[in-house]
């Protein structure tokens, strides 16, 4: 027990090392996906409570911050420097493509809305 | 079902084209007011005065012919000449004219009433005519070689005291329908005179209903001759006074006595063997009178007006309904009293919402002025539906009102918008958003 | 894509010849496109410009509602165009589709080529089918190849494209559920075999997001869309596929043992899910399965081709080739339970045997070439020195298999020798041929008689397709199938029998009244004859369909029942015993009886079966002679010929006197395809038993009896 502890400790420890390595643009990416997500949550458990009454509200809700989520995250694979598959990529294409794709999903979300 | 509303319609624009005589038309009764009277002797017109003078004295103009007049016409340039038909002619084998078994039975057809009255001289004709309508006379001359041809119903126990005869056919009847439609309000006190032939209906028949049964002791057969072999029709299975309503609403009804109607038997008093009681006059006169009421639909005759459904809150009626709609359905439905047409009431009127079956089904309320009324919510399918109201009572004319209404899915704009329970859900989308540009901005100005 | 050689041997030329090849391409997809319009045109000089089958009417009334057209005539021929602009379309998608598989334009091209004749799809999208299905296999096929595309670029605006090309599908067929259920297959497929890439991510990601919430935009999908079991399989995969790509990304990070038991979890989910995924396909299966000569009459030679094409996909097993082989494979198992599906085989089965066609005729012209070009030896530096260079080029591309990149590499290669106009056009025809030049000096080389043959030989079976081809769109698919001819000493006889009989349930009858029918001819009566009808085409409610089923099987008495509560007032049949019109009522007859008695179970179909035989002659059932179809079907049909004669069944009928007694018949067509009859209205009275008269009069009573039941009418 006390060994898996101090793995566990280790491996928190280490992970909390090799992330402070990422570069800021990708911390603020992560910010981001985290608010989303957390968001998310927080919509799951008001339904859990209130009921899912207006379903499509609560669909949007939760999908366009998932979405946004799963949309930053790409963002994150496709400008990380590490990554090799992008490598020829511009971050800028990468950064415009990323702004279309919000466009539509929020454009849907507010149709799907109300 | 078409025809009876089709009836109503064609009466409503004949009304109003006064070319229906004006006795028909100044109270716009269901029916029309001349009848005809069939008699095989005119001796019959003044032994059964009674019962016509009755027929007369509520409004009925009766013109009497022999049954075999050779000018018999019941119609003249494809008009129906007669509103009624008073059958009281049970001996004859044809009709004069040009009237016979089928132009009688398309007379029935065509929606008009008829009285039919045989007694144990009954012809085939008689007999095929009320087969026709659904009543079979006693036939048991035809199986029975050693018997009589006349059988009539005879009764041991409950015949009348008064039966000078000794053979027990004058049958005091009590066995009556309790309708009050049919039989009017006032209870039938005397025992009914009959004297004449029993019938038979098959229970499965749900348009003939046995207004004056027999009592269990009775049986039909020739009170002359010994009785060979065991009667055809025994006990409570034997009617002595059915009345059909068809299903366009024409009315008949038929006596296995003609002598029912007559004046004798309508004066006479009468005390039930075995029975204390003596009453002055025997019920023949009530029962022929309400009965002969209810035959030419100045009783139990419903119409059904003003149809009308809306949204709760609005009065115009819409072409067309949207799922979850709330809606009013309201229907009139008025009784011809004789003279006038009164509120109908009654709490079991219901109206159905169908498609294929029926998605609601709810009761009328009524406000005792005729108009009966329900609100109700669409259901969540849309489809084609109809409201059906289908009133069938007994001894009242039938009710079918149908009529389509199509009921269509929300409209994209008409799902309900900013409900509260939701705003955290707006909230949390809006939040994304924004997010989204602070993102962005943070994002791309963060070096 | 081939220009590895012209990087370093011809970099200037390679440019020329790419436009060259660009132009070439472009022209061949022109003609290819022209080809897949003019076989399309056949029903319309056939016949006249009709909307012909069954379906496409609903379809017609539809638009008919929204800008209500001058009748057929223009909607037939504007849908010509719109049907060939699809296609055309649909090749152009082909063609990266092919590309991004590192299978070269030729196999794109012959894809498209096939496609273009496959009869299976003509059948749907010949002029005058006005049927959402050719709409919705190209937005299938599109929404693959963007799917396919993402997978290689990992490109967000691809993925936002494929989710709105997937929501097309969703607004123009139910199919689309096939999209949404094969591509997180082939997603688990990839993380299963340890393909998983953060490029299969971006593929997969928003398109379920985007995808799901477009979907629920749809007003027939709806809440359906995250509701119902069809969908859960995408949001399985969606939250697997955060597992993993959580797993990799801490991978990536450290390497901790954590990673196994990631592994191991993410295997028993998948297992999981195929479990739960059976049931899924098993009850798409309502309609009937395909008999093995409608596969091969829809998809001819193909059928042969496909398992080579498999195998060539397999060579390099890249994701999108693996795409392609689920694609099929799936598909094939959903044409095998529903013949209508075989529309989503097609395009597999044509993509598969172009791959296949080109790799072939790749191996033998390039075996042909190099047999010659050591036949005649007369230019060894040239070839030897291409393909010795091009080798590395070659190896690196097998190596990175599918590489949109590439041919952006190539064109920023630096230009050295400026042009060789002389030898452009062979070179355009040889293009494709050294990509990999110095595997094929090592494997692939055939002798010279064999190859040759062996081209002759897919010559010859590529003539062959064509003619049937050809041949399936003017004669089996270009019928309409509400006109019929057929041929005689006397010429063509034409059956308008159908259209007679709408005219007349347009002019005879009340706008209100209801046509009861079998549900094939439901859309046709509503848009032709403008009646409601019970069932039609569109109806999925099993009840209402089962309920005319029963109906149909029922003896006369108890089907004016039911068709009386129903409201209906005309029952339509179509009867080709007069004129051999094989599918007509009595030969779907079975079928009323199936569906009929999985709802109403005292429908049994033994009892319309003699020894487990169909047949409608003296040896049929008594429950068959006396059902409804059988007696609308053949009323009075003894007047005809004086025997009964029935020749499609090829026999006399068993029962050929009798008469209706809740039917009347009020029009029977001139060539008695179509009959209709009329409800008799419920007698007004009802006769009692006159004992004295024959047997006759009990039958009535018992009628009587009968109806009462109802006491509505």
């Amino acid at each position: 027990m006390p060994r898996a502890t101090s793995d566990a400790k280790l491996l928190i420890q280490s992970l909390g090392k090799a992330y402070a390595a990422t570069p800021t643009n990708l911390k603020i990416i992560d910010l981001y996906v985290v608010f989303a997500v957390a968001t998310a949550l927080i919509q799951v458990v008001y339904m859990g409570i209130v009921g899912s009454f207006p379903f499509n509200s609560f669909l949007s809700g939760v999908l366009s911050c998932i979405g946004t989520a799963v949309l930053a995250v790409c963002l994150r694979i496709q400008v990380n420097k590490d990554n090799k598959e992008f490598k020829d990529l511009p971050p800028e294409r990468a950064f415009a493509d990323f702004v279309l794709c919000n466009l539509v999903l929020h454009l849907v979300i507010m149709n799907f809305l109300g | 079902m078409a025809a009876p509303r089709h009836h109503h319609l064609a009466l409503a624009v004949a009304v109003a084209l006064l070319v229906v005589t004006a006795a028909a038309a100044d109270e716009g009764g269901p029916r029309g007011r001349r009848v005809l009277v069939l008699v095989d002797d005119l001796a019959v017109r003044s032994s059964h005065s009674a019962f016509f003078a009755s027929l007369q004295g509520r409004g009925l103009d009766l013109d009497f012919r022999l049954a075999d007049d050779p000018k018999l016409s019941l119609h003249r340039y494809g008009q129906y000449l007669y509103d009624g038909l008073v059958l009281f002619a049970p001996s004859t084998p044809r009709f004069g004219g040009s009237v016979d078994q089928n132009s009688i039975l398309e007379f029935i057809d065509a929606g008009h009433d008829m009285i039919l009255a045989a007694d144990s001289s009954a012809s085939d004709l008689i007999r095929g005519i009320a087969t026709e309508c659904g009543v079979d006379f006693d036939e048991s001359r035809v199986y029975g070689w050693c018997q009589d041809p006349e059988a009539m119903v005879i009764d041991h126990i409950n015949y009348a005291a008064t039966d000078a005869e000794g053979d027990h056919t004058l049958i005091a009847g009590d066995d009556l329908i309790q309708s009050d439609v049919i039989l009017g309000s006032k209870k039938i006190e005397a025992p009914v005179l009959f004297r004449g032939i029993g019938h038979a209906v098959n229970p499965s028949n749900s348009l003939v209903l046995k207004v004056l049964s027999a009592s269990p002791s009775a049986y039909s057969a020739n009170p002359k001759s010994k009785l060979a072999s065991p009667p055809s029709l025994t006990g409570s299975a034997i009617s002595l006074v059915s009345v059909m309503q068809a299903r366009n609403n024409a009315r008949v009804l038929i006596s296995g006595s003609l002598d029912l109607f007559s004046n004798r038997f309508l004066k006479s008093g009468v005390q039930k063997a075995g029975s204390k009681i003596r009453h002055e006059k025997a019920g023949n006169e009530q029962f022929v009178t309400e009965t002969s009421k209810w035959v030419f639909h100045e009783r139990g005759h419903l119409k059904a007006v003003n149809v009308k459904h809306n949204k709760v809150g609005e009065t115009n009626e819409p072409g067309m309904y949207r799922i979850n709609d709330d809606l009013e359905y309201s229907v009139e439905i008025y009784e011809w009293s004789g003279t006038s047409w009164k509120p109908y009431v009654a709490d079991d009127v219901q109206v159905q919402f169908y498609m294929m079956s029926p998605y609601v089904l709810k009761t009328l309320s009524t406000d005792k002025k005729g108009v009966f009324s329900t609100s109700f919510k669409v259901p969540d399918v849309y489809g084609v539906f109809q409201f059906k109201v289908e009133y069938q009572r007994l001894g009242y004319t039938g009710l079918s009102l149908s009529k389509q209404i199509p009921v269509r899915p929300y409209r994209h704009n008409e799902y309900e918008r900013f409900i509260t329970s939701a705003y955290p859900y707006y909230a949390a989308s809006f939040s994304t958003m924004g997010a989204f540009f602070i993102f962005s901005f943070v994002y791309l100005y963060h070096k | 894509m081939a220009e590895p050689e012209s990087s370093t041997a011809a970099a200037g030329g390679s440019r020329l010849r790419n436009a060259c090849g660009g132009v070439l391409c472009a022209f061949t997809l022109l003609l290819i496109g022209v080809l897949a319009f003019s076989i399309r045109l056949f029903s319309v000089i056939k016949y006249e410009s009709v909307i012909h089958e069954f379906d496409p009417y609903f379809n017609f009334r539809v638009t008919q509602v929204a800008k209500f057209s001058k009748h057929s005539i223009v909607s037939g021929d504007c849908l010509c165009v719109h049907c060939s602009n699809i296609l055309s379309k649909r090749f152009l998608g082909y063609l990266p589709f092919n590309k991004g598989e590192a299978k070269g334009t030729g196999a794109g091209l012959m894809a498209a080529a096939i496609l273009a004749m496959v009869p299976s799809y003509i059948s749907r999208s010949v002029a005058g089918s006005y049927d959402n299905e050719a709409v919705a296999i190209f937005a299938l096929i599109f929404t693959f190849y963007l799917y396919v595309k993402t997978l290689n670029t990992g490109s967000l605006f691809y993925a936002t494209l494929n989710a709105l090309s997937y929501f097309y599908m969703v607004c123009s067929w139910g199919g689309y559920t096939f999209i949404i259920n094969l591509i997180p297959i082939h997603v688990l497929l990839c993380i299963v075999t340890g393909r998983y890439s953060s490029r299969l991510y971006i593929a997969y990601a928003p398109l379920v997001i985007l995808g799901t919430l477009l979907a629920a935009l749809v007003p027939v999908v709806g809440f359906n869309a995250v509701m119902t079991s069809e969908h859960f399989a995408s949001f399985l995969v969606f939250i697997i596929l955060h597992v993993v790509a959580l797993v990799y990304y801490i991978k990536g990070l450290l390497t901790p043992r954590l990673f196994k038991v990631a592994m191991t979890l993410v295997i028993t989910v998948g297992l999981t899910y195929a479990s739960k995924y059976i049931p899924i396909i098993a009850s798409v299966s309502e309609h009937q399965p395909p008999t093995w000569p409608s596969y091969f009459m829809d998809i001819n030679v193909l059928a042969f081709l496909i398992p080579a094409g498999i195998i060539s996909c397999f060579l390099p097993l890249s994701d999108a080739s693996s795409f392609v082989v689920l694609y099929l494979v799936t598909a094939v198992y959903f044409s095998g339970v529903m013949v209508r599906l075989m529309l989503v085989l097609a395009p597999a089965a044509c993509i598969l045997s172009g791959i296949a066609l080109s790799e072939a005729f790749d191996v033998l012209t390039r075996s042909v070439k190099y047999q010659l070009s050591k036949l005649f030896d007369d230019s060894p530096a040239a070839s030897g020195d291409s393909s010795a260079e091009s080798s590395s080029a070659g190896t690196v591309s097998t190596n990175s298999a599918k590489n949109e990149t590439r041919p952006e590499k190539t064109e920023t290669a630096p230009k050295e020798k400026p042009s060789k106009k002389n030898r452009k056009k062979e070179k355009e025809v040889a293009e494709s041929v050294p990509v990999k030049p110095k595997k094929e000096k090592k494997l692939l080389v055939l002798p010279m008689e064999a190859s040759v043959l062996g081209i002759l030989l897919l010559i010859v079976l590529g003539g062959f397709y064509v003619v049937h081809c050809v041949w399936a769109a003017a004669e089996a698919y270009s019928a309409p199938s509400i006109v019929l001819t057929s041929r005689s000493r006397d010429g063509l006889h034409v059956f308008d029998d159908f259209r007679e009989a709408y005219a007349w349930l347009s002019h005879n009858t009340d706008v209100d009244d209801k046509v009861a029918s079998w549900w094939d001819y439901g859309y046709q009566t509503t848009a032709m004859a403008n009646r409601t009808v019970i069932v039609d085409n569109n109806t999925w409610n099993n009840t209402h369909i089962a309920t005319v089923g029963t109906a149909m099987s029922s003896p006369e008495k108890a089907a004016w029942e039911i068709f009386n509560s129903l409201d209906v007032k005309y029952v339509l049949v179509v009867f080709g015993g007069l004129v051999g019109y094989p599918s007509d009522d009595i030969n779907k007859f079975l079928w009323m009886v199936r569906i009929g008695g999985g709802v109403f179970p005292h429908i049994k179909e033994p009892d319309y079966l003699r020894d487990g035989n169909y047949r409608v002659d003296a040896q049929g059932t008594p429950t068959m002679l006396n059902c409804l179809m059988y007696k609308l079907c053949y009323y009075r049909f003894v007047e005809t010929d004086g025997k009964g004669f029935d020749r499609v069944r090829g026999y006399e009928i068993g029962k050929k006197h009798f008469k209706l007694t809740h039917f009347e018949e009020v029009f029977t067509t001139h060539h008695w395809m179509v009959r209709i009859y009329k409800l008799k209205p419920q007698k007004n009275r009802v006769r009692g038993k006159l004992k004295k008269l024959k047997s006759g009069s009990k039958a009535s009573s018992t009628n009587a009896a009968g109806r009462k039941k109802n006491p509505w009418q």
